[in-house]
């Protein structure tokens, strides 16, 4: 009797434990590293926020509303980071991308400030829902009437009267997209801030720079608005070219 | 001691395996997603099953949700209506109106948020209000539940949905969503437009009602996409005809309904709501949050001379100095013409989209 009371404690422990096996622990990998670029809009020395006022070299009050814009093809040489990477400040905050990997073999990143023409025109519609170039993502960055992406996106308002009175009675928008208007971002020597298992590198993007390149100034009084359009070349060109040498390593 | 080894295996074997016992199978729901549309992102806590999708159906048509069993979703989303209400503003069971048009159902699968200001992030989240609104349906969930409970057909459906025996809100909120993720509107003429603009492939039936758009129709596309025309695609963009943003365009100059200003507290925001679909259009009139336009005439009038000034009028409107882009009689008619094209039949007419037998 004693051995059947022994079969029986052995046989049931086995039926537990097969029974039971969806309850095994399960050994999970390590937490993955993530690369974290972020972009932190500045006005000259102090940081941006939208719908805040700031003055420029003219003179004027300008108050900006969305700041967006695409890096896409982000890489080092042969090492890939991400196919794009959309920086929307109202919506997003400071954080342009957020993936997988580690800072080895990122010392350096070139990306393009915009979307190559090689899949600028593709259906928005059929990228993976993960890419930031899905429409769905992309949302008011791709345009239905010129098929293609806005490679930047800035909007506001300014107020070119200079009475005192917060009238801001200019609209500005500038809607820079089109193959000619592609700019390369280039970064080196980068140094990739630890925070725990991720690591982040910190970008700034000056909108005071933006408006005032070197002599490649943008007057909000009389160039407040360019949607790439024919007509729209030189400052469209000016728009991008100003917002590229407005990001740097902050 | 030969009854306590049956004893012990019984209970070894009941404790063992009653996982197994309650297994629940559900049928996996395919979304008919037209080719051009992006695929839509299903929330990992509600996917979408032929059962859920059939007891989120007969939710919708519930008038049990409200508290005196009178009205139901679809009393103020009616699918002739493209899921609207033709009333300027939807009347709750006590007989209060609200102070906002009920919106268009229509491809919200694809939306960020919900109501006319935003107020919820997910379409779960939203289908929980109307219920304990007290100007809409006023009933408490709680009763809701009662009454479904004791529903033999309701225990059922929540049952094969859902694989349990007690029903709750958020089972309840989950079905209406999986079935109203399955609005989908794609088969317009427009649809053919767009993928003939975009170089995208026409099937035969698309092919045939591409041979049936008007040049009026194309050149009112073409208005509808100016920025020197109506100016209309920097919010009704893409597949959807929709950007998912907040724009102040240009109803007041002094705002009596502050709208997303009023839920995140940021006065940059006041004045500001939720950019609408234009799919079926010719079906969802009145027009704006507040219902204040009983045609598209007047809507055209707005955009073409009505632009209101204001410290948050959506920068995108240009032309809004002037009052608006100044379209001529002609250019109004062929606008309107290619608002039409936004009409999908299929859609308003989907049995599948009805109420259930």
């Amino acid at each position: 009797m004693k051995s059947l009371t022994l079969f029986a404690l052995v046989f049931g422990g086995a039926l537990i434990f097969v029974a039971c096996k969806d309850d095994e622990v399960v050994v999970c990998e390590d937490n993955p590293n993530y690369l974290n670029i972020t972009v932190q809009p500045v006005f000259d020395a102090e940081n941006l926020y939208l719908d805040s006022v700031y003055a420029t070299a003219e003179g004027y009050d300008v108050k900006f509303s969305d700041i967006k814009f695409y890096m896409e093809d982000v890489k080092n040489g042969s090492s890939n980071l991400i196919d794009a990477a959309l920086f929307d400040y109202r919506s997003r905050g400071t954080l342009l991308l957020n993936t997988v990997g580690t800072p080895d073999g990122f010392g350096s990143l070139t990306a393009n400030l915009g979307v190559q023409s090689l899949i600028n025109h593709n259906d928005p519609a059929a990228f993976l829902n993960t890419s930031m170039l899905n429409i769905v993502n992309s949302n008011d960055m791709h345009w239905g009437w010129n098929p293609g992406y806005i490679f930047v996106k800035v909007e506001g308002k300014v107020d070119t009267i200079q009475d005192g009175i917060p009238l801001f009675n200019h609209n500005v928008v500038f809607h820079i997209g089109k193959d000619e208007n592609l700019q390369l971002l280039s970064f080196s020597n980068l140094n990739w801030q630890s925070t725990g298992v991720d690591y982040t590198l910190p970008l700034k993007l000056d909108m005071a720079l933006f408006l005032q390149n070197g002599a490649e100034t943008i007057d909000l009084k009389n160039e407040y608005s360019s949607h790439t359009a024919a007509g729209q070349e030189a400052l469209s060109m000016k728009v991008i070219s100003n917002f590229r040498n407005a990001i740097t390593v902050l | 001691m030969k009854h306590l080894f049956i004893l012990l295996i019984s209970a070894i074997f009941f404790l063992g395996c009653k996982k197994d016992n309650v297994a629940h199978l559900t049928t996996p729901y395919t979304l008919k997603i037209p080719s051009h549309f992006p695929p839509m992102t299903i929330p990992i806590d509600n996917l979408m099953t032929v059962e859920g999708v059939e007891l989120g159906r007969k939710l919708f048509y519930e008038k049990k949700l409200s508290a005196d069993n009178t009205i139901s979703c679809a009393t103020c989303h009616a699918p002739s209506n493209a899921f609207s209400d033709p009333n300027q503003y939807s009347t709750g069971i006590d007989g209060i109106a609200g102070n906002r048009n009920s919106m268009a159902l229509i491809n919200l699968g694809w939306n960020e948020s919900f109501f006319w200001d935003g107020r919820s992030q997910t379409l779960e989240q939203q289908i929980i209000q109307p219920v304990i609104n007290p100007i809409e349906m006023h009933e408490q969930w709680v009763n809701v539940v009662g009454k479904l409970n004791a529903d033999v057909e309701y225990r059922n459906l929540f049952y094969k949905a859902f694989g349990s025996t007690e029903i709750d809100s958020l089972q309840a909120a989950k079905a209406v969503a999986q079935f109203l993720r399955t609005l989908i509107s794609g088969e317009s003429k427009f649809d053919v437009m767009y993928k003939y603009a975009n170089n995208l492939a026409l099937s035969d039936s698309e092919q045939s009602m591409y041979q049936s758009v008007t040049p009026s129709e194309w050149a009112g596309y073409d208005l509808f996409k100016s920025l020197n025309g109506a100016d209309c695609f920097h919010c009704h963009n893409g597949a959807l005809m929709q950007v998912q943003k907040f724009s102040n365009n240009g109803l007041d100059a002094v705002f009596t309904d502050l709208g997303r200003g009023a839920v995140n507290g940021n006065a940059n925001d006041n004045g500001k709501f939720k950019v609408p679909t234009l799919r079926n259009i010719e079906f969802s009139a009145p027009y704006m949050h507040d219902g204040r336009f009983s045609t598209l005439d007047e809507v055209i009038d707005h955009y073409s001379h009505g632009i209101q000034m204001s410290s948050t009028v959506d920068p995108l409107i240009e032309f809004a100095g002037q009052g608006g882009v100044q379209l001529d009689a002609q250019e109004k008619d062929l606008l309107k013409q290619f608002l039409l094209t936004l009409t999908d039949e299929n859609f308003v007419n989907n049995p599948n989209f009805q109420e259930p037998e």
